[in-house]
């Protein structure tokens, strides 16, 4: 049977549709194509089959970028996951000024990426940076953070941490205040404990918010671009290169196009695998039916 | 007692580690370029000068802010009222491939932006729209699948009989949708506009591939370009820095009594 409003559907989801094909959808179609080919922009495109694939299997610096990319997301997004619970838990409680505090949690998401670029050259700076000069207080020599290969990403990956950690509290928060104060109540009058409350209440409760936000979080990590080109433009020696960040350059300054097309043919098939494996995983958690 | 000390001390800890990144660049906007080497950063220079925002506020800056809020309005407006209407069919109307759609739209999510901005650029030069408001806006003004993806979650998560009571009275689903569901959906509208202004106001990659003249540059582009001249002046950049921040904070002030219990997402289904 045909339901009645149906052609009322296709017309709301019409326009979203037509940006999605032409702005999405179109542009993957041409990134897919131009990876069979070789293209550096002020010639034609020259058809090159599997070369490009082939030149990907042996190259190095790719495989490296990737592994640095990797690295990125285990560290960014376990840590913003956890602090941004944290945070929301924190910021759930009925204290004064919650609002104001729930504020200034927010703020570093609110930045223009360009200026916090510089201001946290200044923080991480070996010499008169905030970090080394409070590291020296307590009698420990700081490492020179961006100028040391060991230390550069790590450093990458806390600024991203700072910048995300308070936005994706929002979510949280707003989970935690959908789930109904007498489930605690009960949970108390059982004799629940605190922390099973925590495990066996809260968390599986959260467990969609959970999803929405490590699902984003992951793809926005393995994407993540602004604050490397910002801080570090991918050095020392390549320690900082992530992968989007080797797309660009291949891609802008290089302007070997058909690889580059690669490469994002490459990043793209990740993400979309550890994305099932995600929901996959969600999927088959246990979600309390509270309606 | 000792808990509510921890509890505070906890919160203050957390704020001072969101905000005292800001305090350089307050401190910077407001000192002149002798001071900024003479001073030690984390102090104020004395006397504080107001010639930085001055030089900012005096030059092209505020035609650049005038830009970004005629791109930060339209992208808003745009994204309100055209990812309302497709979360809506997505989550609480029956059409034909409606979930493949949906997964379609997730997958585009995947898609990285150093991806599509080479063959975006390409598509708006065969159309004759570099450089133009129309290839600024185009890619993001019908809606994105984040957006949709936030929305749809909230309007499944109404109750399921809401539709029905309205619709046996005839009434189609637009009169359904604003008449009863939007004004339950005022929190997760509040979340979707301070998503979108926010980032919309931030952006910087999109407009700096597509744009190139006065007529177009907005803000984030224009404090880049103050790194690449000669020599880079921090303390006119934290000036500008300073004076893009001041509105985001305050919109988010203004929002933020909407969004909190607004995104209850709920599951995926």
């Amino acid at each position: 049977m045909r339901r009645r409003g149906s052609w009322y559907a296709y017309l709301f989801v019409g326009p979203s549709l037509l940006g999605v094909v032409a702005f999405l959808l179109l542009p993957v179609v041409i990134v897919l194509v131009l990876s069979f080919f070789d293209w550096e922009l002020l010639s034609d495109p020259s058809f090159a089959g599997l070369d490009n694939y082939a030149r990907l299997l042996g190259d190095g610096e790719a495989w490296h970028s990737l592994w640095v990319t990797v690295l990125y997301v285990a560290l960014c997004v376990p840590l913003q996951t956890v602090i941004a619970l944290g945070a929301a838990m924190l910021l759930n409680q009925r204290v004064k000024g919650v609002r104001f505090y729930r504020s200034l949690f927010v703020v570093p998401w609110m930045a223009t990426p360009i200026v916090l670029g510089l201001v946290w050259n200044w923080i991480f700076d070996p010499r008169d940076g905030a970090i080394n000069r409070a590291l020296s207080m307590v009698g420990i020599t700081g490492p020179d953070w961006l100028s040391d290969s060991a230390w550069a990403m790590p450093a990458v990956a806390l600024v991203t941490v700072w910048q995300y950690s308070g936005y994706n509290m929002l979510f949280f928060l707003a989970g935690l205040q959908g789930i109904p104060q007498e489930l605690y109540d009960a949970a108390a009058t059982d004799g629940a404990t605190p922390r099973q409350r925590f495990w066996r209440l809260t968390l599986p409760l959260l467990n969609p918010t959970m999803f929405f936000v490590m699902v984003t979080n992951m793809i926005g990590a393995f994407q993540v671009f602004d604050t490397v080109y910002v801080m570090t433009n991918g050095g020392p020696s390549g320690s900082t290169a992530v992968l989007n960040f080797t797309i660009f350059e291949t891609a802008f300054r290089q302007f070997d196009f058909g690889y580059a097309s690669t490469l994002s043919m490459l990043l793209f098939v990740i993400i979309l695998v550890v994305t099932l494996v995600q929901v996959r995983f969600f999927g088959k958690r246990t979600t309390y039916d509270l309606s | 007692m000792t808990k509510r000390i921890l509890l505070y001390a906890a919160l203050v800890a957390g704020a001072f580690i969101s905000v005292f990144p800001y305090l350089l660049v307050v401190l910077t906007a407001f000192k002149t370029k002798a001071q900024l080497n003479s001073t030690e950063p984390w102090l104020p220079g004395l006397p504080p000068t107001l010639d930085n925002l001055g030089q900012i506020l005096g030059g092209d800056f505020p035609r650049y802010i005038l830009n970004t809020l005629v791109m930060t309005v339209l992208l808003t407006l745009g994204q309100l009222v055209f990812t309302t209407f497709a979360a809506y069919a997505f989550a609480r109307l029956n059409f034909r491939g409606r979930d493949v759609l949906f997964w379609l739209y997730v997958a585009t999510m995947m898609v990285p932006s150093a991806v599509t901005m080479i063959p975006l650029f390409l598509i708006m030069r065969e159309l004759d729209l570099v450089n133009t408001w129309y290839g600024l806006l185009a890619p993001y003004i019908l809606g994105t699948p984040y957006g949709i993806f936030l929305m749809r979650q909230f309007f499944k998560g109404l109750p399921a009989g809401l539709e029905e009571a309205a619709r046996i009275d005839g009434a189609g689903p637009l009169t359904v949708l604003v008449r009863i569901l939007l004004p339950l959906c005022k929190p997760a509208i509040g979340t979707l506009t301070i998503i979108t202004v926010i980032s919309s106001w931030n952006s910087f990659l999109w407009p700096l591939i597509i744009t190139s003249g006065d007529g177009t540059k907005v803000i984030t582009v224009a404090i880049a370009a103050l790194k690449v001249g000669i020599g880079v002046d921090h303390n006119l950049m934290m000036a500008g820095g300073l004076i893009a921040l001041v509105p985001m904070v305050a919109i988010f002030i203004f929002f933020q009594k909407y969004i909190v219990r607004s995104v209850v997402l709920t599951g995926l289904k």
